[in-house]
C-alpha cells in the first residue's frame, strides 16, 4: 500500500521509464521493415527441412514411433508447435543481450547507466519490448503455418496456452537478466546467448520428444523451462487435454521462473555494481 | 591520360599491378594475410572461436535424434525406396556436412565486408592497391578451414556415437567433387558480399539465402520429396549435385537420383558462378562508391 | 625543404572536381503512403564538391580549411579513389583517379582523424604487417619497414600489445606509420588531430611537418582548426560548401584582413540581435559576426567587427554594447587569423556547418 505521495510519484516515474523504455525499443524495430517481415515469416524456413525430412524416412504425415513416445504420431504439429515457441526463445533470450550490448556499442549504456532511476524498470522495458515483438513473430509463425500445413487449432486451446507462454516469458526473462549481467562483464554476450540457445536447442523438445535423448540429457533437459512449455502445449494442442493431466510441469515451470528471476535481479545488481567500480561498463 | 602527366610523374612507385606472376603472388598473399588476420580476431573471442567449431555438431544432432525419433531406430525402409539405402545416420550425416560450407559462402564470405565495415578499417583497405576481392576470399580460406574443423569434430562424435558406415574408396573421388562445389560457392559467396554492402539489413538476405538452399539442398532428405520445380531449382545451386554426387561414392548402394555426370555439372556451375560473382563484385563496388556508402551501416 | 613550385610540376591536380549526394529523407514506416511535399529538385541534391580546382606541388605542405560540411572530406575521398566524383578528375602523382585507381592507391598513405581504422584486436605489429600485405609489400621488406617505423613512433616497446590497450593518440601514430608503410610520395591527412589531447595532437603535428620539410613529401592537410593549418602549411585553401574560395600562403591570407580592419571584443550573455544593433551603428562595416562561446566552460562569446574604419569607430562599439547592457570582457584592435579571413570572405565561422 502506497504509504505518501512521494511513493506515488516514485512509482509514476519508474513507470515512466518502463514506457519510454518499451516506446524506444518499438521505434527502433520498426525502423527496420525488412527486420520486421523478417522474423515474421522466416523461422518458418527453419523447419520445413524437419517436415520433409518425415516424409522421405516415414512416407507420410504420422510416425508410429512418435505415437508410440508422445501419445500423438502427427509429427507435423510437434514440429511446427516446437519451432514457434523455440523462435519465442530466440528473440527473447538473444534480444535482451542484444539489446544491452546494442546500447554498449551506441554509446548509450554509460548514461542509461548513469541515470538515477532504478535499472530494473529499464531492463523490464526493455523486456517488455522484446515480449511483446516475440508475440507478434509467433503469431504469425503459427498462422501461416497453420495455413500452409493444414493444421487443426481451436480458439479453445488457445487460451491456456497463451498463460503457459506467459510463464515460460518469465523463466526466460530471469535467464535474460543473467545474460545482461554476464554482458556487463563479459564483453562477448552475443556467444552466451548463442550457447545458452544451443543448449536449449538439444536439451529441449524442440524437434523430438525428450525421451529420444539419453538418459542423462533428459535430466539435464528438464532443468529448462521450455521443456515443460513445450510438453504442456503440445499436451493442450495434440492431445486435448488440461491443466490437471499436466499439473506437475505446471508446478515445475513456475519453480523454474522463480529461481531464475530472483537469480536473475540479483545478479544484475551485483554486477551491475562490479562493473561501475571496475570502469568495464561500456568496453565492447 | 595525358602523356604530359607520365613524364611529369615525381616519383615512381613501385607496384605490380596486370596480369603478371608478380602481381597474382602479391594478390595471393594479401589473400593469405587477410586469412591470417581473420584467424588472429578469432583467437581474440575465445568462447565465440569454441563455439563456432561445436555449432556444426549442434546443428547435426537434432537432425539425427529427430530422424531415429521418427523411425524409431537406425533404418528406414522408406528411404531405402527412394534412394537405396536405409542407413538415416549415414544419410544425414553425409549431408549435413555440407551446410557449414554452405555458411563459408552466405554468412562467412558474404559478412566478410560489412565486418570490415562494422571494424571501421574498410575504407583503410579500400585505399590500398590489392584487390577488394581479396578480403572475401581471406574469409573464404579462413572459413572453409574453419569448417573442415567443424567437420572433422562432428565425424568423430558421430563415429564414436552411433558408428559410421562409408565406403573408404569413395573419399577421393567425393573430395574431388567437395573442391568443386566449393568453388561455386566461392563465387555464390562473392555475389552475397557485394549485396552486404548495399543492403543495411545484409544478414536478412544471408539467413535467407541460407534457409532457401538448405530447404533446396538434400540434406536431410532426398530430392524426390520436393515438388518438381523445387527439385530443378535445386540443379542451379551446387550443393545439390555435389551432395548427390558425394552420397554416391560414400554411401554404400545408394543409388544417385541425378542422371549425367556431377563433376561437368559443378564445373558448369562453378565457372557461372564465379564470373557472376566477380561481375556483381564490380558493379557494386563503383555503386558504392559513387554513392559514398562505404561507411555506411 | 622548399618544395619545388619552381618546376611547375604537379604532385596533385584536380580538374573541375564535382560531386554531389542525394538527400534522403526519412519519412517514417508509413512515409511512402504521405505525398511528396516538395517537387523542388534542387532541394534533394547537396553539392558537396562544386568544380573544385587545386594545385599541389611536390613537396609542399597544402591545406584545406573549412567547416565541418564544407567538402574537405570529400575532397580527400575522391583523391583517393574510395569516392567517385560525379563530374572532372583528379591527378595524382601523374596518374589518373578514375583510370589508373590502383597507382593512385600505391602513390599514397591516408590518415583519417578521430575514428577506428584499425583493428583492436590485433597488435600494432600484426596490423602493420597485414597492411603491408595490401600495399603489396614483400614480406622482408615489410618486416624491416615495420621496425623502423615503430621506432619513429616510440611504439617499439608496446608493438606486442592490442591497440585496444592503446591511448587514442599511440592508435593514431599507429594509423600514420599504416599510412607511411610503402614509402608513398604523397600524404592525405584528414584532420589527423582530431580528438587528441593536445600534447599528442603537437607530437603528430611535429611528425606532419618533418615528413614534408625532411622527406620531401607533398602532404594534403584538412582541417577546421586554423592554428594548426597556419602553423605548418606552404599554402592554404579555403573550402565552404564545395567551393574553393581562396588560395594562397597564410600570411597573404592574413594581409586581406588589415589590422586596422578588425576589432575583436569578448562579452558575456550577448542578447538575441546584438549584431543587428551594431549593424545599425556600423552600416559601413564589411563583417559583424557573433561566435558564440560556452560561458560554463569559460569561453565567452566573441564579436568580430570587420571593416575599413572599425577601429575608429571603437567608441561606438562600446557605447552599442552598452545600450543592450552586454558585459565587456576585453576589445583588441588588429592581430587576424585565418579564421577572420574565412569569415570575411565567407561569412561563415570554422567551426559552424556550412552556411
Amino acid at each position: 500500500m502506497l504509504k505518501s505521495s512521494y511513493q506515488q510519484s516514485v512509482l509514476r516515474s519508474n513507470l515512466f521509464v518502463v514506457w519510454n523504455e518499451l516506446v524506444k525499443n518499438i521505434k527502433s524495430l520498426l525502423a527496420y521493415p525488412a527486420i520486421l517481415v523478417f522474423w515474421a515469416v522466416f523461422p518458418i524456413f527453419w523447419f520445413i527441412p524437419f517436415i520433409l525430412q518425415g516424409q522421405a524416412f516415414v512416407g507420410g504425415l504420422e510416425s508410429a514411433s512418435f505415437a508410440q513416445i508422445t501419445g500423438s504420431g502427427e509429427y507435423v504439429p510437434f514440429i511446427v508447435i516446437g519451432a514457434v515457441l523455440n523462435s519465442y526463445v530466440n528473440t527473447l533470450l538473444y534480444g535482451m543481450g542484444e539489446n544491452i550490448r546494442r546500447e554498449a556499442y551506441q554509446g548509450t549504456l554509460d548514461y542509461v547507466l548513469a541515470a538515477p532511476c532504478n535499472k530494473a524498470y529499464v531492463l523490464i522495458g526493455k523486456a517488455l519490448s522484446e515480449s511483446l515483438s516475440s508475440t507478434i513473430f509467433a503469431a504469425s509463425q503459427l498462422t501461416i503455418s497453420v495455413l500452409l500445413f493444414g493444421m487443426n487449432l481451436t480458439l479453445g486451446v488457445m487460451l491456456p496456452v497463451f498463460f503457459i507462454v506467459i510463464l515460460l516469458m518469465l523463466g526466460l526473462y530471469g535467464m535474460s537478466l543473467i545474460l545482461a549481467a554476464l554482458s556487463l562483464m563479459y564483453k562477448q554476450s552475443y556467444d552466451l546467448s548463442q550457447t545458452i540457445g544451443y543448449v536449449f536447442y538439444i536439451f529441449a523438445p524442440v524437434r523430438y520428444p525428450v525421451e529420444s535423448l539419453p538418459t542423462w540429457a533428459q535430466i539435464f533437459g528438464k532443468l529448462i523451462p521450455l521443456t515443460y512449455a513445450l510438453i504442456i502445449v503440445r499436451s493442450f494442442m495434440l492431445l486435448g487435454t488440461n491443466f490437471s493431466a499436466v499439473y506437475f510441469e505446471v508446478l515445475a515451470l513456475l519453480i523454474i521462473d522463480i529461481v531464475l528471476l530472483l537469480a536473475g535481479f540479483y545478479l544484475f545488481s551485483w554486477m551491475e555494481e562490479k562493473t561501475k567500480k571496475s570502469g568495464t561498463i561500456s568496453h565492447h | 591520360m595525358n602523356k604530359n602527366n607520365k613524364e611529369h610523374r615525381l616519383r615512381e612507385v613501385k607496384c605490380p599491378t596486370g596480369f603478371n606472376w608478380s602481381n597474382l603472388k602479391a594478390e595471393l598473399k594479401a589473400v593469405w594475410e587477410s586469412n591470417i588476420k581473420d584467424w588472429k580476431i578469432d583467437f581474440a573471442y575465445p568462447v565465440s572461436f569454441i563455439r563456432q567449431l561445436i555449432s556444426p555438431l549442434v546443428f547435426l544432432l537434432p537432425f539425427l535424434i529427430y530422424g531415429l525419433a521418427l523411425v524409431g531406430g537406425r533404418y528406414s525402409p522408406n528411404l531405402k525406396q527412394l534412394v537405396g539405402t536405409d542407413d538415416v545416420v549415414a544419410f544425414i550425416f553425409t549431408g549435413y556436412i555440407m551446410m557449414g560450407f554452405i555458411g563459408t559462402a552466405v554468412w562467412a564470405m558474404g559478412f566478410s565486408i560489412r565486418r570490415e565495415r562494422w571494424f571501421g578499417t574498410l575504407e583503410a583497405i579500400y585505399v590500398t592497391p590489392s584487390s577488394r576481392l581479396g578480403q572475401v576470399l581471406g574469409m573464404a580460406l579462413h572459413s572453409t578451414v574453419h569448417q573442415i574443423l567443424g567437420t572433422i569434430i562432428q565425424f568423430i562424435v558421430i563415429y564414436l556415437t552411433f558408428g559410421l558406415a562409408l565406403k573408404i574408396e569413395g573419399i577421393l573421388p567425393a573430395l574431388g567433387i567437395f573442391a568443386l562445389m566449393m568453388l561455386a560457392l566461392y563465387g555464390f559467396g562473392i555475389v552475397i558480399s557485394a549485396l552486404g554492402l548495399i543492403l543495411k539489413e545484409g544478414w536478412v538476405v544471408s539467413d535467407s539465402l541460407y534457409s532457401i538452399m538448405m530447404i533446396l539442398s538434400p540434406v536431410a532428405y532426398p530430392l524426390a520429396v520436393l515438388p518438381t520445380v523445387a527439385q530443378q531449382a535445386s540443379y542451379l545451386f551446387p550443393t545439390a549435385p555435389a551432395l548427390i554426387g558425394m552420397r554416391s561414392f560414400l554411401i554404400e548402394n545408394y543409388q544417385p537420383e541425378v542422371v549425367g555426370n556431377v563433376f561437368l555439372h559443378l564445373l558448369a556451375l562453378g565457372a557461372a558462378w564465379i564470373l557472376f560473382g566477380i561481375v556483381v563484385f564490380r558493379v557494386t563496388d563503383v555503386y558504392v562508391r559513387k554513392r559514398g556508402m562505404l561507411k555506411k551501416f | 625543404m622548399v618544395y619545388d613550385k619552381e618546376s611547375g610540376v604537379f604532385s596533385i591536380q584536380t580538374i573541375n572536381l564535382t560531386k554531389r549526394f542525394a538527400k534522403k529523407k526519412h519519412r517514417g514506416v508509413f512515409g511512402f503512403l504521405r505525398r511528396n511535399q516538395s517537387n523542388n529538385k534542387h532541394n534533394d541534391v547537396t553539392v558537396a564538391l562544386d568544380k573544385v580546382n587545386i594545385k599541389i606541388h611536390s613537396g609542399e605542405l597544402f591545406g584545406l580549411l573549412g567547416p565541418n560540411g564544407s567538402g574537405k572530406t570529400t575532397t580527400i575521398k575522391c583523391l583517393s579513389t574510395i569516392l567517385i566524383p560525379d563530374e572532372g578528375t583528379a591527378i595524382v602523382n601523374g596518374f589518373d583517379i578514375s583510370k589508373e585507381t590502383s597507382m593512385v592507391r600505391a602513390s599514397l598513405g591516408m590518415v583519417v582523424g578521430g575514428e577506428r581504422t584499425l583493428y583492436w584486436k590485433l597488435t600494432a605489429r600484426d596490423n602493420l604487417m597485414y597492411f603491408a600485405s595490401l600495399y603489396k609489400m614483400q614480406r622482408r621488406h615489410a618486416k624491416k619497414r615495420i621496425e623502423e617505423l615503430l621506432e619513429t613512433m616510440q611504439l617499439s616497446d608496446r608493438a606486442d600489445e592490442r591497440l585496444e590497450d592503446y591511448s587514442t593518440g599511440m592508435r593514431q601514430k599507429v594509423a600514420i606509420a599504416r599510412a607511411l608503410l610503402h614509402d608513398p610520395p604523397i600524404l592525405l591527412l584528414d584532420e589527423p588531430t582530431l580528438g587528441l589531447d593536445p600534447n599528442f595532437a603537437r607530437q603528430i603535428r611535429n611528425q606532419i611537418k618533418e615528413l614534408s620539410e625532411k622527406q620531401g613529401k607533398t602532404v594534403l592537410l584538412t582541417t577546421h582548426y586554423m592554428d594548426e593549418a597556419d602553423q605548418l602549411c606552404d599554402r592554404v585553401a579555403f573550402i565552404n560548401n564545395g567551393k574553393i574560395v581562396a588560395v594562397d600562403t597564410p600570411n597573404r591570407l592574413k594581409a586581406m584582413v588589415k589590422e586596422k580592419e578588425l576589432v575583436e571584443v569578448v562579452v558575456y550573455r550577448p542578447p538575441a540581435g546584438i549584431e543587428k544593433h551594431i549593424r545599425s551603428l556600423l552600416p559601413d562595416a564589411e563583417v559583424i559576426k557573433l561566435i558564440p562561446g560556452d560561458e560554463d566552460e569559460g569561453n565567452p562569446s566573441r564579436i568580430k567587427i570587420i571593416g575599413g574604419t572599425a577601429e575608429e569607430h571603437v567608441g561606438t562599439i562600446i557605447d552599442a554594447l552598452r545600450q543592450k547592457n552586454v558585459r565587456i570582457g576585453s576589445l583588441n584592435v588588429g592581430v587576424p587569423t585565418l579564421e577572420d579571413v574565412f569569415i570575411k570572405l565567407t561569412g561563415a565561422k570554422l567551426t559552424e556547418d556550412g552556411i
